[in-house]
């Protein structure tokens, strides 16, 4: 029953390939941390020219390591600066500054699992 | 740039199944040198090759972990003004370089072969466990953080012991000097892997508690819908493993055969074990269940709205009646930070046509395939000539924006990742209706040959699983996946099941088997028949 060596180093090669095969098909997109609510709204209106940002996740995200960026109406992208994590998946930040028009204000999150989760909330200053 | 920094994305994911495979791989082969191999006196080549299965486990994983970092990395620089400097300080940064270590550490004992540097594997395999528990959902969640983290250390566990040592049992059945020694192992084994199981299902149904949260997430959200597919699979794999249980009571009465019979079963059961960790992979790209929003999950009305059954379209809208094409540029662009493929009622009717074509071949091959079987009926082993009609079909209108219908050149539309994917599908299926025409023909007699349509049908169901669904909303999407993962799981099933016709001496199991693949081919038609995007 015993067999030759090379016989069976080739095996196990075939299962590991076959693993990978498998593993490296296509997979869906990141959607870890979830932004369950957020100030501004999704579409809402606001009054400018200070806008205070509130994004509140499903999980814990790590502020040192997510950005934010402002899309202004002329089409200029700016980077917010997140002010922290006040309690566990929220971050907070401040926009000044704002005139009347339509902001895209785009978020990148590190969670704390090492999964990176991309969205953006669009808004209009009245 | 554009299609690499999307396809990073994607990379990721792929990257965290590799580590998830050779994480099992490597803590299933140190449980097997320890708990199997060493106290059941396995002789030198078993355990000489165990040790080799381990170090091979862990150059794969710091392979996947690197990778995994590197693409990460540049994910996280790609959508910020970070710096590789600033990635160094995150947390999955320093849980994959311990990970990475700790994966050398073991490595280096399984060559040293020595007692202590086996008895070493153990701390250092729960170690890397720990690095590898630090980087999944239970880390990042706001309560229950504690609990989760130890429910999902214990389900990595059980998968280990069960899923992950299974590939060494396998060879050493066929390394082993004597049949006692083979029953002394898979005894060994059996209690090792009734044990991981028992765990893997218990720390499962913890989890499922506290990231579905009410049994209608498990058909409302896209989480619920894949762990629904990974119990269906863990069901399989306790059918199979129930049936080797009974197979090494047997084993003193009538060792030879049952023992062929027991590789030949275990070999389907690796299979269905690697396709739950990549399940598994895809459940970690989800988020849990019960963080989706109402807005976001599917009602009951919606389900039966799409899935009851209705008449096929069998005409097809004009293609000039499609919405037309943005540039490829723009569209990969925009679906970096919302994935997005706008689509109108002609374009949903042009794609249920497709599914419903799709489904008549599959269900004529099914047919055929099951007649074949008759001895008057022979014929119908030309039943893999109707796939060659599938590929073209896919070629041709799977993506219309595309030539020949489309104005996107050829060449150009590759980088699209879904028109990658048909692509490949349709490269697949040419390549399996060609051999398994040969091998029905009986022109092709090589052994491997006949494997290629059990591996097709797994590597399909495996790409299904883990298909990306562009769609217009996540319902839209979710939809599709609750269609989708049924035909994954028939196409397993059909894999496993020729597989076992295949390479089991001739008895019962493999004649039920034979019957069992053409029906799931049958089946996976008639859901396919039933496709629907318009409500």
């Amino acid at each position: 029953m015993r067999r030759d060596t090379w016989i069976d180093i080739r095996r196990f090669v075939a299962v590991v390939a076959a693993c990978g095969i498998a593993l490296f098909a296509p997979v869906m997109a990141f959607a870890h941390a979830v932004l369950v609510e957020s100030r501004p709204g999704v579409n809402s209106i606001v009054s400018g020219p200070e806008v205070v940002v509130v994004l509140k996740y499903s999980s814990r995200v790590d502020p040192r390591h997510s950005t934010l960026t402002l899309l202004d109406p002329d089409g200029k992208v700016q980077k917010v600066s997140i002010e922290g994590e006040p309690t566990p998946g929220l971050l907070s930040a401040k926009l000044a500054g704002l005139g009347k028009g339509a902001y895209v204000l785009r978020w990148q999150v590190l969670a704390m699992d090492g999964h990176i989760t991309r969205g953006k909330v669009p808004f209009q200053v009245k | 740039m554009i299609w690499l920094l999307r396809d990073i994305d994607l990379l990721t994911v792929l990257l965290r199944g590799a580590t998830l495979a050779f994480e099992a791989l490597l803590l299933g082969g140190v449980a097997y040198l320890s708990a199997v191999a060493r106290p059941a006196r396995a002789s030198a080549a078993v355990e000489d090759f165990s040790r080799r299965g381990i170090r091979m486990a862990s150059l794969g994983l710091v392979a996947s972990e690197v990778a995994a970092l590197l693409a990460s990395g540049a994910l996280l620089m790609s959508g910020s003004d970070l710096t590789f400097k600033d990635v160094m300080t995150t947390s999955f940064f320093r849980a994959d370089s311990f990970a990475i270590l700790f994966a050398i550490a073991v490595w280096i004992c399984a060559r040293l072969r020595t007692n202590k540097a086996t008895v070493a594997m153990l701390p250092l395999g729960l170690l890397l466990l720990a690095a590898s528990v630090s980087t999944s959902h239970a880390a990042a969640r706001i309560d229950h953080r504690f609990f989760l983290t130890i429910l999902t250390a214990a389900h990595h566990l059980g998968t280990a012991a069960w899923i992950g040592a299974m590939p060494y049992l396998w060879i050493s059945l066929g390394r082993v000097e004597g049949v006692d020694e083979a029953r002394r192992l898979t005894e060994r084994y059996s209690q090792m892997a009734l044990l991981g199981a028992v765990t893997l299902a218990s720390a499962g149904i913890g989890m499922a508690w506290f990231y579905v949260g009410t049994w209608s997430g498990l058909y409302t959200t896209a989480y619920g819908i894949m762990l629904v597919a990974k119990v269906f699979l863990f069901l399989a794999m306790i059918a199979l493993g129930a049936g080797n249980w009974f197979l090494v009571r047997r084993l003193a009465n009538n060792p030879e055969p049952l023992l062929v019979r027991l590789r030949r079963v275990v070999e389907a059961e690796i299979c269905i074990g690697f396709l739950v960790v990549l399940t598994a992979a895809s459940l970690t790209a989800q988020a849990p269940g019960v963080d989706v929003t109402a807005q976001e999950r599917l009602t009951s009305r919606e389900i039966y709205v799409r899935m009851h059954p209705e008449r096929p379209r069998m005409s097809s809208p004009p293609v000039t009646a499609l919405a037309p094409p943005s540039s490829l540029e723009e569209a990969v662009k925009d679906s970096q930070f919302v994935p997005t493929v706008g689509s109108d009622d002609t374009d949903r009717a042009w794609s249920e046509y497709n599914h419903h074509w799709a489904g008549l071949i599959v269900l004529i091959a099914g047919l055929l395939a099951l007649l074949s079987r008759h001895r008057a009926m022979r014929w119908a082993r030309f039943w893999p000539l109707s796939f060659a009609g599938l590929a073209v079909f896919i070629l041709l209108r799977a993506d219309p924006e595309n030539w020949p219908l489309g104005p996107r050149p050829f060449w150009q539309s590759f980088a699209a990742p879904d028109v990658l994917q048909h692509r490949f599908g349709a490269l697949l299926i040419v390549v399996f209706a060609a051999f398994e025409c040969a091998v029905q023909a009986g022109k092709l007699k090589a052994r491997w040959a006949t494997y290629v349509f059990p591996a097709m049908c797994a590597v399909g169901a495996a790409m299904l699983l883990t298909h990306e669904h562009s769609a217009k909303d996540v319902k839209e999407a979710l939809l599709a996946e609750m269609s989708h993962t049924p035909i994954a799981l028939l196409g397993i099933t059909a894999a496993c099941s020729r597989w076992l016709e295949l390479r089991l001496p001739r008895s019962r199991v493999a004649t039920i088997a034979g019957y069992f693949w053409p029906l799931c081919l049958a089946l996976v038609g008639m859901i396919l028949l039933n496709y629907r995007e318009l409500a």
